[in-house]
């Protein structure tokens, strides 16, 4: 049972930073502000798609 | 009305100037945060097992312009999620997780297949595309052939996520000389058609005639480029208008079974009857849970009502038809809920202030509307004019009369699609239905939406100022454009509201937080 004991240790460690950091980016709306700041990016894109545009 | 205060207190004041998003999101105490916490996350990990983790769709990322909308698809959980607490949020949730999980999958198979992104031709040959108002019961016996639309990924659910979505395909449209005054939602159908920005694909499409001279126009646009460039024939499925008359159900069957042998020539595929049936219990299994939480409606404690009813009703009927086993599933887990809530005597809200029957065809870059009304003013919406559609059980045990009983009861579903089944059929299922279903729901306020480019509705106004006069029924009429927040925005139509309240009813807001918002630039 020691011996699992470090590895149970490091499980809990990640498992708990891992909810630390979604919750924070949940809570505090950090995937929108993020991908906020992408929609610029893509725009550029799509306007430099060539496109077949007629009715 | 409940002592404890259900919902957080000043509701508008994480709205941001001029931003995209929300300050933060909602704390809706330690449990029923973390339960949104976890969807939140599924959600996220549902997006990037289906559709971020391959290639071929972050090539069609930067493709396709209307791709850029689905970077807010929690933003739209966020939104109609707002203020809700246990049963409540939780059903919005089941609803809301399961239609991403179902969208997400329609963007991969139509990358899959398109020619210009995954270009699996094998799969292609199984594809039918279907245009964003024809209903699916139409393959309901086609267990091997996928039926795929491309206008609701490129313009139905893009408007839902983003207000501002369609503005770009509605102006190439008018750029081309397409009148700006027809129903923006078929007008940016056709400016994506346009702006060579629909994925090709597909051995065949079924094209309806829906419910407006834009959808007309939309549909030849769109079949033009299909026909006579993408080489996909394309059938037209001319539902008749007059649904409630017995003369055109004929006629109405034998569009059905043309449309079958359409998608039977094209696929090599054959109607099953074993599948249809097992997707016609399912049907019958949706239209029993939504009457009876209609019947919940109907008592002071509605549980499944607003956009937890619309939304999901919409894509359930329409679009899915009984086919997937995954809605039935949705649908029992709603009810469960829903029948815990209602034992429990459960509300929505901290204050319900007035019953309303939300008629006429809402505005969909500001569906949450519904969510709104109810934090703002405590006004419940406890049904809308799309979700009243088939109430009738269709034949679902196979016999040899009803096999023939089927393609009556497919067209009596087509008929009765979401957009079709009130705004034609007549002034009985439009405006004497109306005021019946104010009775019978105990409602004393009708939220009447105007789509101002929507013809089919517009010429009644008068009609139901008067009946509402007569019946002593508040009639509040909410205008707005449908597709584009420019002709009336968010806020334009929150003040149609405000301005009613304040002062007809001389009432002051429950959350005056949420009277006016900075939304403008939201998505």
């Amino acid at each position: 049972m020691a011996k699992f004991y470090p590895v149970l240790k490091k499980l809990s460690l990640a498992g708990f930073s891992f909810f630390a950091v979604t919750f924070a980016v949940y809570y505090f709306n950090l995937d929108m502000k993020l991908t906020a700041a992408m929609e610029p990016v893509l725009e550029y894109f799509y306007d430099k798609v060539d496109r077949d545009q007629h009715l | 009305m409940s002592n404890k205060r259900i919902g957080t207190k000043n509701l508008g004041n994480v709205y941001l100037e001029g931003k995209r998003y929300r300050s933060r999101r909602e704390w809706r105490g330690v449990v029923d945060t973390l339960y949104d916490y976890s969807r939140w996350l599924y959600n996220w990990i549902n997006m990037f097992r289906i559709v971020l983790v391959k290639p071929r769709n972050i090539k069609a990322m930067f493709r396709y312009r209307w791709m850029a909308n689905y970077l807010a698809v929690p933003m739209m959980v966020d939104r109609h999620t707002q203020g809700l607490r246990g049963e409540h949020l939780r059903i919005c949730h089941a609803e809301q997780d399961v239609i991403i999980e179902d969208v997400a999958k329609l963007l991969d198979k139509l990358f899959r297949g398109d020619r210009r992104i995954g270009n699996d031709e094998e799969f292609s040959k199984k594809v039918v595309l279907v245009d964003e108002n024809e209903m699916q019961s139409v393959m309901m016996g086609f267990p091997t052939v996928v039926p795929l639309s491309r206008e609701i990924a490129s313009t139905y659910i893009p408007v839902l996520l983003n207000q501002r979505a369609a503005i770009h395909y509605i102006d190439v449209a008018q750029e081309y000389g397409l009148a700006g005054d027809v129903c923006p939602m078929p007008e940016a159908e056709a400016g994506v058609s346009i702006d060579d920005d629909a994925p090709i694909l597909g051995c065949c499409a079924v094209q309806c005639n829906t419910t407006c001279d834009g959808s007309l126009l939309s549909n030849g646009v769109i079949s033009k480029r299909m026909e006579f460039e993408d080489g996909i024939p394309v059938f037209q499925l001319a539902s008749p208008l007059r649904h409630t008359n017995e003369d055109v159900q004929e006629y109405a069957a034998q569009e059905i079974r043309n449309a079958i042998a359409f998608v039977e020539e094209h696929t090599g595929e054959k109607w099953d009857w074993d599948y249809y049936f097992e997707c016609a219990k399912r049907v019958n299994y949706a239209t029993k849970c939504r009457l009876e939480w209609l019947e919940m409606s109907k008592s002071p404690y509605p549980q499944v009502f607003g956009s937890n009813l619309a939304l999901y009703t919409e894509t359930n009927y329409m679009a899915i038809s009984g086919r997937l086993p995954i809605f039935e599933k949705t649908d029992r887990k709603i009810m469960k809920l829903a029948e815990k809530a209602y034992k429990k005597k459960k509300m929505a809200a901290n204050e319900y202030r007035h019953r309303a029957i939300v008629w006429g065809v809402q505005s969909h870059y500001y569906m949450d509307l519904l969510v709104w009304m109810l934090n703002c003013w405590g006004i419940v919406p406890l049904t809308d004019m799309l979700s009243m559609d088939n109430t009738t059980m269709i034949a679902e045990e196979d016999t040899p009369e009803n096999r023939e009983q089927a393609m009556y009861d497919i067209a009596m579903l087509t008929e009765k699609m979401i957009m079709r089944n009130r705004t034609h059929g007549g002034y009985k299922v439009l405006l004497d239905d109306l005021w019946e279903i104010v009775t019978e729901f105990n409602a004393d306020m009708v939220i009447l939406w105007e789509h101002m480019s929507c013809k089919a509705l517009d010429g009644m106004h008068g009609m139901f100022e008067q009946r509402a006069r007569e019946l002593g029924i508040n009639l509040v009429w909410v205008s707005h454009d449908l597709f584009d927040p420019r002709v009336v925005s968010r806020q334009g139509v929150r003040d149609q509201i405000n301005t009613y309240m304040r002062t007809v009813m001389g009432e002051e807001p429950v959350d005056p937080t949420l009277e006016v918002l900075p939304d403008e630039e939201s998505w």
